[in-house]
C-alpha cells in the first residue's frame, strides 16, 4: 500500500516535471535538435538557449536543452549525450565541459550517426583524431582575440607601466586557455608590465573575491586585474570594494553579460569583452538543421568579439 | 509457505525492488525510448561508479560510521594512477597504483577514527578536503588524460555485448554480499554499527575490523577512479565532486540505515539503479535540469520516509 503511496507520488512528480516543458515533446516530422550546455546557472548560457530556442521555433524544429548541475561536471554531461542518444534526437549541439572528455560522448553520437555542433569550447582536436570521432562544425568566439583586446586595452590604461593580476579559469579549458595566451601575447613586448599574480577562480564568483582578496594582500599595489570571466570579475569587485579601492584598480573582465555592462556603466569595472552567446545557440541550432537537411555548413565558424567599455 | 517466509524476512528489499520496478513501468509508459536493451545497458553503465562506491559506503554506514571523502578519493587516485600510466608504468601496475591510493586513504581515515577517535564524520571531512588538494596539486589543476587502447578497453570493452563496467559492478556486489553475509569482516561490521560497546567486550579487535571497512571503502573508491578515468580518457582532480552524497543516498535508499547494524548490498544497488533511472528518464522525457533535481530530492526524501514508516510499524 505504502509503496503504491510512493508511486503515485512519484508519478505525480514525474508529470509535474514534464509539464514544465509545455508540451515540446517530439511530434512527429518535425526534427529534434538537442542543446547540451555546460550548465545553466550562468547567465552567458541563458543567453544561448534563448537564441537556440528562438531559432528552433523560427525554423519549425524541436528543441531540448539540457546541462548538468555543474559547469566541470564531465561525467554527468558525458550521461546527458548518452541519454539523448537513446531517445534518438536528430542532432546534437555541444558546449563541451571538457575539450578531451567530451571525446567518448562524440564518439558514442558518431556511431548513432547524429551529427555534433560544438558550440563555445572547442574539441581536443587531437583526442578526437586519435578517437576517430567527427564533428560536424564548430562555432564560437575568438577567445585568443578577445584575451588579446583585453591585454592591449590594460597596456593602454596603465601607460606600459605597471603591476597586473589575472584570475584564471578552470586550468585545462580551451576557452580560458587561449584567453590567457591572448591576453599574454598583447603584453609582449612590453617589459614594464609585470604580471604578479596568475591564479585561477575556477570561473566562480565567490572564488574571484577570495581569490583576488588573498592577491590583493600579498600585493596591494596591484593596479590592473584580467579575469577570464565576468563571474570571476564580479566577484574581485567586491573585493575591491571591500579593501576600500574601488576606482584605483582597472578591472577586465570577459563574457559581457549584461550585469557585467551595467558594472562597466557605474565604473566599478573599466571594460569587458561582449561574446554573443545568443547569436551561438541561435547558429547552432540553424546548423544542425541544415545538416538535417543535407545541406553543406562551414565547419568554423567565428562569432563576433568585441571590447566593451565606457 | 518456504517463499512467503523468505518475501517476509527480505520485505525490505522487495520493497526497494518493488519502487525500482513501478519507476521503470511509470517510464515504459511515459516514452518509448526507456525499455530497451541499449537503453537499460546504458544505465547500468552510468550507475556503475557509483554503485561500486556505494558498495564501500553501505560497509561504512553498516558499522555506523560515514566516509564524506570517496569522491575526493576518487580523484586523488584516478590521478595517481594516471600519472603513473603516463610515466610508462605497466597497465597492471598503473592499476595497482590507483587501488592502493584508495587503500591508503581509507587506512588512514580508519586510523584516525580508531586510533585518533575522531568522529567519522570529522576524519572523513579532512579527508575530502586533503586528498581534493592533493589531486590539484599534483596536477597544477590539469587534467591528465590520453591513455593506452588497453586501458580504455576498460571503459569501452564489453563481453556478449555487456559493458565491462557492468561485469566489474555485478563482481563487485556479488563478492561484496558474500564478504558481508560469510566472513567475519562482515558479521563484525553488523555487530559494530549494532552495539560497539558490546562487540568490544566480547573480545573483538574492533579497531581493526573498523580500520578494514574504512580501507575497503577507499579501495573501491580507487576502483571507481579506474572505470571513470577509462570511461572518459581522461582523470581530472576536479572528479567525483557530490558523488559522497549519490553514494549515501543510494545506500540510504536501499535500507540501510544510518544509525548502523543493519543493511544489505543488493538493497545498495537497487537504490543506485533507482537514482540512475531516475536521472536517464528524465533526460529521455527531455525535462527540465532544474526539475530534475527537484525529482531526484524528492524521490530520496519519500523512498526513507516510508521506509521509516515501514519500521515503525513492525515494531
Amino acid at each position: 500500500m505504502k509503496r503504491l503511496t510512493t508511486g503515485l507520488v512519484t508519478l505525480a512528480l514525474l508529470s509535474w516535471a514534464a509539464g514544465c516543458q509545455r508540451g515540446n515533446q517530439t511530434s512527429s516530422d518535425k526534427p529534434t535538435v538537442a542543446l547540451v550546455l555546460k550548465t545553466l546557472n550562468n547567465p552567458f548560457f541563458i543567453d544561448m538557449k534563448k537564441g537556440a530556442e528562438d531559432a528552433a521555433t523560427r525554423l519549425g524544429a524541436t528543441l531540448i536543452v539540457q546541462a548538468a548541475e555543474r559547469e566541470v561536471d564531465v561525467d554527468k554531461q558525458m550521461q546527458i549525450i548518452e541519454n539523448l542518444i537513446q531517445s534518438k534526437v536528430s542532432a546534437l549541439c555541444v558546449t563541451p565541459s571538457g575539450s578531451k572528455e567530451v571525446v567518448p560522448a562524440i564518439v558514442k553520437a558518431n556511431r548513432a550517426g547524429i551529427p555534433v555542433v560544438i558550440v563555445d569550447t572547442r574539441v581536443d582536436s587531437q583526442a578526437l583524431k586519435q578517437a576517430g570521432g567527427q564533428v560536424a562544425g564548430f562555432i564560437g568566439s575568438d577567445n585568443f582575440e578577445g584575451g588579446k583586446l583585453a591585454g592591449e586595452f590594460i597596456v593602454k590604461r596603465l601607460g606600459g607601466k605597471g603591476k597586473v593580476a589575472i584570475l584564471e579559469g578552470i586550468p585545462g579549458h580551451e576557452t580560458g586557455d587561449s584567453r590567457l595566451k591572448g591576453f599574454h601575447s598583447a603584453l609582449e613586448g612590453h617589459p614594464d608590465i609585470q604580471v604578479v599574480a596568475s591564479q585561477t577562480a575556477n570561473w566562480e564568483r565567490d572564488q574571484g573575491y577570495n581569490v583576488f582578496q588573498n592577491i590583493l594582500q600579498s600585493h596591494p599595489d596591484v593596479q590592473a586585474l584580467f579575469a577570464c570571466s565576468d563571474l570571476m570579475a564580479l566577484g574581485a569587485v567586491e573585493a575591491i570594494a571591500s579593501a576600500k579601492k574601488t576606482g584605483t584598480i582597472v578591472v577586465v573582465g570577459f563574457d559581457a553579460f549584461s550585469e557585467a555592462r551595467e558594472a562597466v556603466q557605474k565604473g566599478t569595472m573599466d571594460a569587458t569583452i561582449a561574446q554573443s552567446p545568443y547569436e551561438m545557440g541561435s547558429r547552432a541550432v540553424e546548423n544542425a538543421y541544415r545538416l538535417l537537411k543535407g545541406e553543406k555548413v562551414e565547419e568554423d565558424i567565428s562569432v563576433k568579439i568585441q571590447l566593451v567599455s565606457r | 509457505m518456504r517463499l512467503k517466509e523468505y518475501v517476509l524476512h527480505h520485505g525490505r528489499q522487495f520493497g526497494t525492488l518493488f519502487g525500482l520496478l513501478l519507476l521503470s513501468g511509470i517510464l515504459w509508459a511515459l516514452t518509448p525510448y526507456f525499455l530497451t536493451v541499449s537503453n537499460l545497458l546504458n544505465v547500468a553503465e552510468q550507475t556503475a561508479i557509483v554503485a561500486i562506491i556505494a558498495v564501500g559506503m553501505t560497509f561504512v554506514i553498516i558499522t555506523a560510521g560515514i566516509d564524506l571523502s570517496v569522491g575526493s578519493v576518487l580523484a586523488f587516485s584516478g590521478i595517481v594512477m594516471a600519472s603513473a600510466l603516463q610515466a610508462g608504468a605497466p597497465l597492471v601496475l598503473g592499476l595497482a597504483a590507483g587501488l592502493g591510493a584508495g587503500l591508503v586513504c581509507g587506512l588512514v581515515n580508519g586510523l584516525l577514527i580508531t586510533g585518533g577517535r575522531l568522529p567519522p564524520f570529522i576524519a572523513t571531512l579532512g579527508m575530502m578536503s586533503v586528498a581534493r588538494g592533493a589531486a590539484l596539486m599534483f596536477t597544477e589543476g590539469r587534467p591528465v588524460s590520453g591513455f593506452s587502447e588497453s586501458f580504455r578497453s576498460i571503459a569501452t570493452g564489453e563481453v556478449l555485448g555487456i559493458p565491462f563496467p557492468v561485469i566489474v559492478m555485478v563482481a563487485v556486489y556479488i563478492a561484496a554480499h558474500m564478504v558481508l553475509t560469510r566472513t567475519r569482516l562482515g558479521r563484525y561490521a553488523y555487530a559494530i554499527g549494532g552495539n560497539e560497546e558490546a562487540t568490544l567486550l566480547s573480545g573483538v579487535s574492533v579497531k581493526t575490523y573498523k580500520t578494514a571497512v574504512y580501507g575497503l571503502c577507499g579501495m573501491l573508491s580507487g576502483l571507481a577512479a579506474i572505470i571513470l578515468t577509462a570511461r572518459l580518457n581522461s582523470a581530472q582532480p576536479i572528479a567525483g565532486i557530490m558523488y559522497e552524497l549519490d553514494a549515501i543516498a543510494a545506500t540510504v535508499i536501499g535500507g540501510t540505515s544510518l544509525m548502523g547494524g543493519e543493511g544489505n548490498v543488493f538493497g545498495t544497488l537497487i537504490g543506485a539503479l533507482i537514482m540512475g533511472v531516475l536521472r536517464n528518464g528524465l533526460n529521455l522525457l527531455g525535462i527540465s535540469s532544474f526539475a530534475q533535481q527537484i525529482v531526484i530530492g524528492s524521490v530520496i526524501i519519500i523512498a526513507v520516509l516510508f521506509d521509516m514508516a515501514l519500521k515503525r510499524g513492525k515494531r
